[in-house]
């Protein structure tokens, strides 16, 4: 993720004064993400329904 | 002396009192043997002496916790216990709430937060007779530590205080291992109640998700959080599992399930238990220090000893288990930090602003992408667990690094086993699994079926009486 785009989605964010003060941690703070998504291996069956499953009433 | 099953063994009082059992304290106070005013006193010396070298707490209530002492003497010299922790000093990691004292997160941005009460697990633990001696360091929010811009100072390693004593939960882990107090909670995320029970060689519990109450504990992340008891022994670790476990119609995450008498099996040994043996955790995932692993294969051949059948099981990767971990934690820590990142980000140390801030660039696909995957592993864990009682793997893949080099607490920070259990709410618990040549602790760590804690406790007890883990102090004080 080139600096551009992470301070547009910093911005998004709403991390502008984070972006002004601590820019370095801001970096930091995307390239983390991008090392991390690219290790998921995100499930091929369509089907496959995330965790927790909606439950109607009260707790579990 | 041996008890039979379901019975509690009686034990004798030895040794220095700052290094009672939770047990033996607990017994010899209802025995009237020990007086729980002698026993806060041998504490608070204890922790008068270690604590400025330690920094276990951020806040110490010495004078409370002796007054208290005074009323729970008089009560049982009466003979009105509370419960079965009737004067037992007991400290609260400083993100659970305790009515009239500060909850900071070891944080500026929530320095001037007092809870108005206390959190569910601490009333359990009151409403047992155990005495809260003060509030402890974590690392800040129980993500960004150990961090030297902060307030207060990190904890730091009582067999070696240069070194780390694993986080988050690091007040807990380095002062239930110093003698400090004999009973901690912690909390646990992607780790932070094994992480220093690994580091500082004590037992430390992450339970079923949904067995102990979050209620009153500030949140790092909603569906991967836990609440979990330290402890230098296992059987204080299934006492104090026994006390705070429970349904809790209040915490939208509380499981049905009752508690058990988790001490009931403790003592039948590992004669016939099927354990299985995740290698590829350590040997090709993330290779582990070749002390780390030599101590593993140990644990699993006097296991193997002792009666059990070891087999080799296969998991997905540890890599991939951390991603889901993180893509998950970073999500839900963000919705819960975003307003004070956006406004106040100075009021943060530097490590847990990075940590925290890295939810702003994941996007609603991810998250829900490795909650698709987390489906899919907790499948994977739980046909693991049709074909064995138990899973044995490596908690932390190195000893506790020095505390003042930034590059190997990155280093290692990630080097570890324990994320898989965050992301399926299987209940895992670690130990000591020995010491390194250096002096420090290495670690193992035991996983079972939901709900089946007290196999956790039946195994780790076998393994801990073959070794006596339980009997190694650090050499401080």
């Amino acid at each position: 993720m080139d600096e551009e785009i992470v301070e547009l989605l910093a911005r998004r964010a709403g991390l502008d004064k984070a972006l002004a003060e601590f820019r370095d941690d801001v970096l930091a703070a995307a390239r983390q993400t991008a090392t991390v998504t690219q290790k998921l291996n995100a499930p091929t069956d369509p089907r496959v329904e995330p965790w927790p499953a909606m439950r109607p009433g009260d707790g579990l | 002396m041996n008890a039979g099953a379901g019975q509690v063994e009686r034990h004798r009082v030895e040794g220095p009192l700052h290094f009672l059992s939770v047990t033996t304290a607990a017994q010899a106070i209802a025995a009237r043997e020990l007086s729980p005013v002698e026993l806060m006193k041998a504490h608070l010396d204890r922790i008068a002496k270690l604590d400025p070298k330690l920094n276990a707490f951020i806040r110490l209530d010495a004078e409370a916790a002796l007054q208290a002492a005074g009323v729970a003497e008089a009560e049982a010299t009466a003979g009105r216990l509370r419960g079965p922790l009737h004067g037992v000093p007991v400290g609260i990691k400083d993100i659970i709430d305790v009515a009239g004292l500060g909850t900071t997160c070891h944080s500026k941005v929530l320095a001037d937060n007092v809870a108005t009460s206390d959190a569910v697990c601490v009333s359990k633990l009151r409403e047992a007779g155990a005495i809260v001696v003060g509030k402890l360091s974590t690392h800040e929010f129980a993500i960004g530590g150990p961090s030297f811009d902060l307030p207060w100072p990190p904890a730091r390693n009582p067999w070696n205080p240069d070194h780390h004593p694993g986080g988050s939960s690091s007040g807990s882990g380095s002062g239930v291992a110093a003698g400090l107090f004999p009973m901690a909670l912690g909390t646990d995320t992607g780790g932070s109640v094994r992480n220093p029970a690994s580091c500082c060689g004590i037992v430390g519990l992450k339970p079923t998700y949904g067995l102990v109450s979050r209620r009153g504990v500030f949140p790092l992340s909603f569906t991967l959080d836990h609440i979990g008891p330290m402890t230098r022994t296992v059987e204080d670790n299934a006492l104090m599992l026994e006390t705070i476990a429970g349904h809790d119609a209040r915490d939208p995450g509380s499981a049905a399930a009752p508690n058990g008498h988790y001490r009931a099996a403790m003592d039948r040994g590992a004669r016939g238990l099927r354990v299985g043996f995740v290698r590829h955790f350590h040997e090709t995932d993330m290779p582990a220090e070749p002390e780390v692993a030599a101590a593993l294969e140990n644990v699993a051949q006097t296991l193997q000893t002792m009666g059990a059948d070891l087999r080799d099981i296969r998991l997905p990767s540890l890599g991939e288990f951390s991603a889901v971990n993180r893509i998950i934690l970073q999500s839900e820590a963000w919705s819960v930090h975003a307003r004070w990142l956006r406004e106040r980000p100075g009021d943060y140390g530097r490590l847990a602003r990075r940590r925290l801030m890295a939810g702003a660039f994941l996007n609603a696909g991810d998250y829900v992408a490795a909650n698709r995957r987390r489906s899919e592993m907790i499948a994977d864990i739980n046909a693991a667990l049709a074909e064995v009682d138990v899973l044995l793997c490596a908690s932390s893949m190195d000893p506790a690094c020095r505390i003042d080099r930034p590059d190997d607490i990155d280093r290692t920070y990630t080097r570890q086993a324990r994320t898989p259990f965050n992301v399926t709410g299987h209940p895992a618990l670690a130990m000591m699994a020995g010491l390194s040549s250096t002096g420090l602790p290495l670690s193992v760590q035991f996983v079972g079926r939901y709900f089946d804690e007290a196999m956790l406790f039946r195994v780790a007890r076998a393994w801990e009486k073959a070794s006596g883990v339980d009997k190694k102090h650090p050499p401080i004080g």
